[in-house]
């Protein structure tokens, strides 16, 4: 069940990085080509961004509460292998990773409020640096989950 | 909740956060070699999650925080706040951080 779960958390962490992906490049302030070619990363960019805000606030949340029932498993299994073997730096990034998700999930609704907001011109620059923020915390935690997963193998 | 309410509870989320981790402030702990809630410590079940009680603590006071500021003061809220603040929050905790990595 477990194994399941942590794969489902996966799944949903990379749903999620693609959206917040989109987005944080999609809000980027540089002009396009002067050409007007359509490369790789303008079609990346060239989103509807304001779309992605809700299916974001939900996959992070939901993402979230994925972390949070795997948790007890970590500190159980993962966290005392890791001290065992003196690899603090793990722990550290861990650590790190739930920090921003706690603090990820407390920005939301302020993140969705702005992202209504989006006709109101004095909000962009809030909009923006929001976004990025919660794109650093996703990739953090992202990277740093895939990381002690393969410190320590998916099964027991 | 009303918009500028909503951004007072968000800032207000990561600045209680922080300071409920500091200070070991946990409205809750969970024991989970017992699957055991409690809201004292009690270092004989094993290892401890602080994490769940830190954000319910979090999520307490911001909200308690956020229907206490007077809906005008609310309202002339500067929206840059909105980001500065939790990046400061951010930058904070990293520095604290340092010390996993350090020896």
């Amino acid at each position: 069940m477990i194994v399941v779960l942590l794969i489902l958390h996966g799944l949903l962490a990379v749903a999620l990085l693609g959206a917040i992906t989109h987005q944080s490049l999609s809000v980027l302030r540089t002009a396009p080509a002067a050409n007007g070619r359509w490369t790789f990363i303008a079609r990346f960019r060239g989103v509807d961004a304001t779309a992605y805000a809700t299916p974001i606030v939900v996959l992070f949340a939901v993402t979230s509460i994925g972390g949070a029932l795997l948790y007890p498993k970590y500190r159980i299994d993962v966290r005392p292998a890791l001290e065992d073997t003196q690899n603090t730096a793990a722990n550290g990034v861990f650590e790190i990773k739930e920090h921003l998700a706690a603090i990820g999930l407390g920005l939301l609704p302020m993140y969705w409020h702005f992202w209504r907001k989006r006709n109101e011109p004095e909000t962009a620059p809030a909009r923006r640096y929001l976004t990025w923020l919660l794109a650093f915390f996703v990739w953090w935690n992202f990277i740093v989950g895939h990381v002690l997963n393969d410190i320590r193998g998916l099964l027991p | 909740m009303t918009d500028s309410r909503t951004t007072i509870f968000s800032i207000m989320f990561g600045i209680v956060y922080l300071a409920a981790f500091y200070y070991d402030l946990a409205l809750f702990r969970y024991y989970p070699e017992v699957g055991q809630f409690h809201f004292l410590r009690n270092d004989s079940l094993g290892g401890v999650i602080l994490w769940y009680g830190w954000i319910a603590t979090a999520a307490l006071a911001s909200a308690a925080i956020a229907f206490a500021v007077p809906r005008k003061m609310a309202d002339r809220l500067w929206s840059g706040w909105a980001w500065i603040i939790p990046t400061a929050v951010v930058v904070v905790m990293l520095i604290y951080e340092r010390r996993w990595f350090v020896s």
